[in-house]
């Protein structure tokens, strides 16, 4: 990985210094050794900080949103499922293409930094160390599937089993049953919304959890409000989430945003596929449920 | 001294549940927080009374995130107030570290001080006691001691616990602390015992002159860089025990309804939406630099001292690295 990361700060400043790119977004090292963040370098000289090792998990194609307004042309490094961050942004035409230089790193997997900090920080209980973060051990796409330049060596996929394995224990539940579930899990959340500000998908720019009049969902952090917050945000995500898991990572209280994720990833496929979201970009291609028709054979939605 | 064995820590729990409802840190399965000992499952919890700290701070038991205030009924033409829901029913929080006690003192100032007072954080105050757990072995995130806070010594709980392996030393320091005390006067002991040293900070930051220093540095190039990465979630301010701010919204079902309040962030966009449609902090950026300059500089200014306790819990929360310690030295640096 040491490569990759000198690789990677050869084309940033190469980039940089040939204005090819005014922004070039990767990864820095934070104050502890598994602390790897964001890090946009904006000339040559703050490229040297650039950093990419087994701690660089966090999805940078979020962040391209803070720019979508503005002229600046940006370089990118993608692993496998922020790449599909980036397909997500271009069909939703929130991004331009030219706007952007994509380096793809084929990923080998990563750990989580949160995990290790949580566990040196001496709150709640530790947990075992991992190998290999969650959301990495169920991912289908660790080698980009867009991009300008490429490092590293074609990744196998990393799914330890069939990831659809919980979502299939839930559907099989007696309809009691799986109400209560989401019930306890989901009287845990704390309504922070990290959840949807880590996503790519989540990008409108006035989100309906926002908007005051009228308020669709209630703000009370109580069973009916947070089961309506969670219902609007997944069948937001139907057929758009490209199963990057950082919502599930970031957030502060563990709830399993994947398992809702999945099903859905599970039913679009099912019902309108087969279909994985941002798997490919075809310029103009329109994925399922995008679509407007005045004469569709539904009337509702 | 007065010591409470730790073998007869569960009966005095116990003894205190009888009249108030008691808040403990324990872990439940992923999560950790203060959860109240009426709900702890003796199987799946775990006291955390041992750990350094619990992941979310005990804020809500004095300030909770979703609180009702009053109820409401249309009359005619007109509108009845039918309840109002001031909580005054006796409470404890047990073993909440030095940190989390300062920021309860930042609470009081805004909600109790100034003229201002906010009743219903004052009932449930008034009969709140907190028993502090005093800290010897600050852990990598804790910088307290940077920020006034006394680990050791939290000035304003009405009992500081003190754990020495096999005991707690006991010492009421207020009335509300002694009437306490006497409700499980016969499972304490008198005995000398050693009391631990503190051990030092791994984490130190120089926060002398850093409010005066913001003063002038509102509109400082710094702050595009530092914002860069934060993704404006709201995380930190859900999990720091200070930030208290809140909305108050209302839900009605025909011609009643309710008010309540609840947490708001001022990492997000709506926080500062105004009714013509402005909004002053549109960007990442201006949200947080307000987050900062609010508990570095205004809070200061207005209350003279940070709104900051030094927990630690947001440098560990972030998911995108933010430290406020490495801010506090930016800004000294800039
Ligand atoms: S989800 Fe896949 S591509 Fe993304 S970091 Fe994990 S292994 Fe790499
Ligand atoms: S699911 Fe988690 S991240 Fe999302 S709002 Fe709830 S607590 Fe926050
Ligand atoms: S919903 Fe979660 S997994 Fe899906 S794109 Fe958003 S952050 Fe990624
Ligand atoms: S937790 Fe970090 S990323 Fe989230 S709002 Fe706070 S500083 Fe920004
Ligand atoms: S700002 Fe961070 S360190 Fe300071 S009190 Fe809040 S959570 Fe703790």
């Amino acid at each position: 990985m040491k490569d990759i990361s000198n690789k990677i700060k050869e084309i940033a400043k190469k980039l940089l210094e040939n204005g090819q790119v005014d922004i070039f977004m990767a990864w820095e090292k934070g104050e502890y050794p598994f602390q790897t963040k964001p890090f946009f370098a904006r000339n040559t000289e703050e490229a040297d900080k650039i950093i990419f090792d087994e701690y660089s998990i966090h999805n940078l194609s979020n962040s391209l949103l803070k720019f979508r307004d503005r002229p600046e042309k940006i370089g990118i490094v993608v692993k496998g499922c922020d790449s599909r961050g980036i397909v997500r942004l271009l069909e939703d035409n929130q991004f331009q293409r030219e706007r952007l230089y994509i380096v793809g790193v084929n990923c080998p997997g990563m750990k989580d930094p949160l995990k290790a900090m949580k566990n040196n920080s001496g709150f709640g209980k530790k947990t075992e160390e991992e190998d290999l973060a969650d959301k990495c051990r169920n991912c289908m796409q660790p080698n980009p599937v867009i991009y300008d330049e490429i490092l590293g060596d074609i990744q196998e996929a990393h799914l330890e089993g069939d990831r659809f394995a919980r979502v299939k224990e839930i559907e099989n539940m007696s309809p009691d049953e799986r109400y209560s579930f989401f019930e306890e899990s989901l009287s845990k959340c704390i309504r922070c919304y990290a959840c949807r500000q880590v996503c790519v998908a989540c990008n409108c720019r006035t989100c309906i959890f926002d908007e005051t009049k009228p308020q669709w969902v209630g703000r009370e952090s109580s069973s009916s409000d947070n089961m309506m917050y969670h219902l609007v945000r997944a069948s937001h995500m139907a057929g758009r989430c490209v199963e990057c898991g950082e919502c599930e990572r970031v957030c502060p209280v563990n709830i399993p945003l994947m398992l809702i994720n999945r099903k859905l990833i599970k039913d679009v496929d099912q019902f309108f596929g087969p279909y994985e979201a941002g798997m490919e970009y075809i310029e103009g291609a329109i994925p399922p449920l995008s679509v407007y028709r005045e004469n569709d054979p539904d009337d509702f939605i | 001294m007065q010591i409470l064995n730790k073998n007869k820590l569960k009966a005095a729990l116990n003894k205190l549940a009888e009249t108030a409802d008691v808040f403990v840190p324990a872990a439940r399965g992923e999560n950790s927080g203060f959860y109240s000992w009426k709900t702890f499952d003796q199987e799946k919890d775990e006291l955390m009374l041992e750990a350094l700290n619990v992941y979310l701070p005990p804020k809500n038991v004095l300030f909770p995130q979703t609180e009702r205030m009053y109820s409401f009924q249309e009359e005619g033409s007109g509108v009845v107030i039918k309840e109002s829901f001031e909580d005054s029913s006796p409470t404890v929080i047990f073993g909440a570290r030095a940190c989390d006690v300062a920021a309860i003192d930042c609470f009081d100032d805004v909600f109790l001080t100034r003229g201002y007072e906010d009743t219903f954080y004052k009932s449930r105050r008034d009969n709140t006691t907190i028993i502090a757990n005093a800290c010897y072995q600050p852990g990598p995130n804790c910088f307290c001691a940077s920020m006034g806070v006394n680990p050791t010594d939290p000035a304003t709980a009405d009992i500081i616990i003190r754990d020495t392996g096999e005991d707690y030393v006991w010492e009421a320091r207020t009335e509300k602390g002694t009437a306490l005390t006497q409700k499980i006067a016969d499972l304490l002991e008198n005995k000398e015992v050693k009391i631990p040293e503190l051990q030092a900070f791994s984490k130190n930051v120089e926060y002398d002159g850093v409010a005066a220093k913001l003063k002038g540095m509102f509109e400082h190039p710094i702050w595009d860089k530092l914002s860069e990465a934060c993704q404006t979630c709201g995380i930190c301010t859900y999990v720091c025990p200070s930030c208290y701010c809140f909305d108050i919204q209302v839900k009605s079902f025909g011609e009643e309804g309710y008010r309540f309040r609840c947490y708001d962030s001022c990492m997000y966009r709506e926080y500062s939406q105004m009714a013509g449609g402005h909004n002053p902090r549109e960007d990442a950026k201006e949200r947080f630099r307000n987050r900062f300059l609010h508990k570095l500089e205004f809070f200061q200014e207005r209350y003279g001292k940070p709104l900051c306790v030094g927990c630690g819990r947001c440098i560990v929360a972030c998911p995108a690295g933010i430290s406020i310690t490495e801010i506090i030295k930016e800004i000294k640096e800039a």
